[in-house]
């Protein structure tokens, strides 16, 4: 454990009861791994998702879940000695970016100290060694496939051993059959679950969850206020998030989720995979629920601050300008349809006046002006 | 070298020089040139050797030839755009270090043994592929220009920035070296009933759109390369989509996977932006070509004509995506009367061509137009006939008519006239 300064500090701060195991309401913690989920499974026939499967997860070594991609980080601190217990969970769960520096796990941690140890109690009903002994647990790295038995030099891989030479021999000795130059290989299901998060307005893509508008003002006061405003309104040029009915038309349309954008769908979806700026797949699927839900509520398209968005309900509401689209008929309009060989001679009558100077608007860049463009923003 | 003067200074500066020349031309048949008849120091002395720049820079003296941002248009400049200096520039290829970027969450920084391409969804086998693996596909090589849908955006209620690289400059041409991305959805194996593609990035915003399977299957390229060296971080390094004709933005960089499904996904990218909002309060979705296109960019307003009366050279550029440029028509008065303009370099399909044109220039005021015709009859609209059909609020897809005013003193105007 000397290899965790981070894990003494952590303990030290948690102040951990000694029996917290014991403690811990094993149907309460089954409500609290609601919000675990949506990336892992336990129980029988569990297997790795987002997240690596939790059964038999105390007593196992960090990194280790048979067939889960981990991050560098997780895998080192496995090689390091950390095992999983009481002790080293709830640090984990406390603050999970802190405790082990760049690993995956996307979650923010549970804030509450009866939440973890309700939750480890829920999970040890689920694991053969339930203690923290970890003296006892076997060793089983997940990237020492089956064939390592074939080698005693790659039974038991150490730390540094190009493991990876045992796994490009296997393929040399097999290609796979996909395909027509048979390259690459198939992505394993966890892999594609990491990856493949994007919705379709048909709700195709949602995770299991939820959140409602009063949760997802907190997470907007919190995460989104700073560039987006209070309100939606924006700071700067930041994306304006609400309002602008019936601008569409004007001079200065303004273009909102509850004036322009057709699809709730892509809130979810962008909100999930970008926002917020600097500090991508930082929310979990509840919060990006409470997030659009909450910008519904600012947009007054729902009412109630009680309202939930969830998985079944998100693909039911409906946008006001779903219908503000059409397709692309550029090639009908009169200047491309009329086909006729341009004018080369006399095309139009009398000289040529200037209507518009550039020069008086002045907002070119290394000018003396700077003020904003009349024209409008790209993005 | 003095430093990057102000564009009036670089105006001004520019004119100074230029009678600063015509004086010497003139006076040349009475005084000798100092630079003919004094020894240089670079005639003289020794230069640097060969290690002294493993990987080669421009000349000091090319200093001001960079991409330029404009601050207002975006809110950070981590997501927002810079634009090539087209007036700096000739022939068809961009170098590398010039071509505009616009990134949605700064550059990504990727590792290329850590990098990998995903295909999955609606696919027999879903596959990961490596760099490595990416490299045992057959190669292919295409010049192809890449244009912003915003290119030109800022112009749609009139003349406001002043300069080709403001006006023009999301766009630039270099070769790709790369795989047909057919080549990769049939090694995963489509599946019946897939009609689109969604390509995404992995970078912070983690960029996607939709595409139609037809044109994914069609000219699509997954590209390593440009100009023969790896892409630059800016541009996707090491691997971006290839969407040749198409809007930049579908030109997904940091490509990490592709999900073949069998409708679009109406992702943020084409919904809230890249729709073309009209003037009836209807947007145009999934406008992805670009249009047939041109623009002079010598002279033009950071490039004005310093050596007074006499040959003048224009020089422009024609683009559309639709395929190859057919002819390029430049007017000196404004789009009165028309003259073809000499195309010259390589014409290939969906890649800037390079026009030129060559006049006495008698001194008086310049409207310089170029128009542009595509090998399938299209021709460049004027920004007026755009704003009949479309109103003023499309953002997108202005590929009007530019007007450039030549005073008589060699100074050039963006503007719009009768």
């Amino acid at each position: 454990m000397s290899r965790f300064p981070r894990l003494a500090a952590a303990l030290a701060l948690s102040l951990l009861p000694a029996a917290a195991l014991a403690e811990g309401d094993v149907d309460a913690g089954e409500r609290v791994f609601a919000k675990c989920k949506a990336c892992h499974a336990v129980g029988d026939g569990a297997k790795n998702r987002v997240g690596p499967q939790l059964n038999d997860v105390f007593g196992r070594i960090a990194g280790t879940a048979e067939g889960f991609r981990y991050s560098p980080a997780m895998m080192k601190a496995g090689e390091d000695g950390l095992v999983w217990n009481e002790e080293t969970l709830t640090a984990y769960l406390t603050a999970p970016r802190a405790f082990i520096k760049g690993n995956r796990m996307a979650f923010a941690g549970l804030k509450k100290d009866a939440e973890i140890d309700d939750v480890l109690a829920y999970l040890a009903t689920f694991s053969q060694s339930g203690d923290d002994d970890a003296a006892s647990a076997e060793p089983a790295p997940a990237d020492a496939p089956d064939t390592a038995t074939e080698d005693g030099a790659a039974a038991e891989p150490k730390a540094g051993e190009p493991e990876g030479a045992v796994v490009e021999a296997e393929a040399a000795a097999e290609p796979p059959a996909h395909g027509v130059f048979h390259l690459g290989r198939p992505a394993t299901e966890a892999e594609v679950a990491a990856w493949d998060i994007d919705i379709r307005p048909d709700g195709a893509g949602l995770p299991v969850g939820s959140g409602t508008v009063l949760e997802g003002e907190t997470v907007y006061t919190e995460q989104c206020a700073v560039c987006h405003g209070d309100f939606g309104e924006a700071i700067g040029r930041w994306p304006v998030l609400a309002g602008g009915y019936d601008t569409l038309t004007r001079e200065r349309p303004v273009k909102t989720i509850g004036s322009y954008w057709p699809y709730l769908s892509t809130v979810y979806d962008y909100v999930r995979r970008a926002m917020p700026f600097g500090n991508a797949r930082s929310l979990s699927d509840d919060d990006v629920y409470a997030l659009t839900a909450y910008v519904l509520y600012l947009n007054d398209i729902v009412t109630d601050e009680a309202f939930e968005l969830n998985q079944d309900n998100l693909a039911t509401i409906r946008l006001p300008n779903e219908d503000g689209f059409v397709a692309d008929d550029r090639y009908e309009e009169p200047h491309y349809a009329a086909g006729a060989e341009p004018c080369m001679r006399e095309c139009k009558p009398g000289k040529a006046e200037i209507a518009q100077h550039a020069a008086v608007l002045d907002v070119t860049p290394d000018g003396d002006s700077d003020e904003d463009g009349s024209g409008g923003g790209i993005d | 070298m003095p430093d990057q003067p102000s564009r009036r200074g670089f105006l001004k500066g520019g004119l100074a020089a230029g009678a600063a020349l015509a004086t010497a031309t003139t006076a040349a048949r009475a005084a000798d040139d100092p630079a003919i008849t004094e020894i240089q120091d670079w005639n003289r002395y020794a230069g640097p050797g060969v290690d002294a720049e493993p990987y080669g820079v421009p000349s000091p003296y090319e200093a001001h030839v960079v991409r330029r941002n404009v601050p207002w248009l975006t809110a950070d400049p981590i997501s927002s755009v810079n634009f090539t200096p087209l007036h700096e520039l000739d022939g068809i290829i961009t170098p590398n270090g010039l071509c505009f970027e616009r990134h949605h969450a700064g550059i990504a920084e990727i590792d290329p043994a850590q990098h990998r391409l995903m295909i999955n969804g609606m696919v027999d086998t879903p596959l990961v592929f490596t760099m490595a693996d990416l490299m045992r596909f057959p190669r292919e090589n295409h010049v192809y220009f890449l244009e912003c849908a915003a290119n030109s955006g800022m112009e749609w209620r009139g003349a406001q920035l002043n300069g080709c690289q403001y006006t023009h400059g999301m766009v630039h041409c270099v070769m790709y070296t790369g795989v047909k991305l057919r080549h990769l959805l049939e090694e995963a194996g489509i599946r019946a009933g897939a009609a689109w593609v969604m390509p995404e990035g992995a970078d912070a915003s983690a960029m996607s759109r939709s595409l139609p399977l037809e044109k994914a299957l069609d000219d699509c390229l997954v590209a390593f390369k440009m100009n023969g060296e790896a892409l630059r971080p800016g541009q996707g390094y090491p691997l971006r989509l290839v969407v040749p004709g198409w809007e930049g933005n579908l030109w997904v960089k940091w490509l990490r996977r592709i999900e073949i499904g069998d409708k679009p996904w109406h992702l943020r990218e084409e919904t809230s932006k890249y729709t073309d909002l009209l003037a009836n309060g209807k947007a145009r979705r999934f406008t992805w070509q670009m249009d047939v296109k041109s623009v002079i960019t010598n002279p033009s307003p950071q490039a004005p004509v310093t050596h007074g009366r006499g040959r003048l050279v224009l020089a422009g550029l024609a683009w559309s995506g639709g395929g190859r440029i057919s002819r390029v028509d430049v007017s000196i008065d404004g789009g009165r009367n028309w003259t073809t303009a000499r195309l010259d370099g390589p014409s290939l399909p969906k890649a800037l061509h390079r026009f030129y044109h060559a006049f006495d220039w008698d001194g008086s005021e310049l409207f310089l137009q170029s128009r542009a015709i595509d090998e399938n009859g299209f021709v460049q609209p004027t920004k007026n006939d755009l704003r009949a059909a479309r109103g003023e609020n499309s953002i997108y897809h202005n590929n009007g008519i530019q007007t450039w005013h030549v005073a008589k003193d060699g100074v050039v105007e963006n503007v719009e006239i009768s």
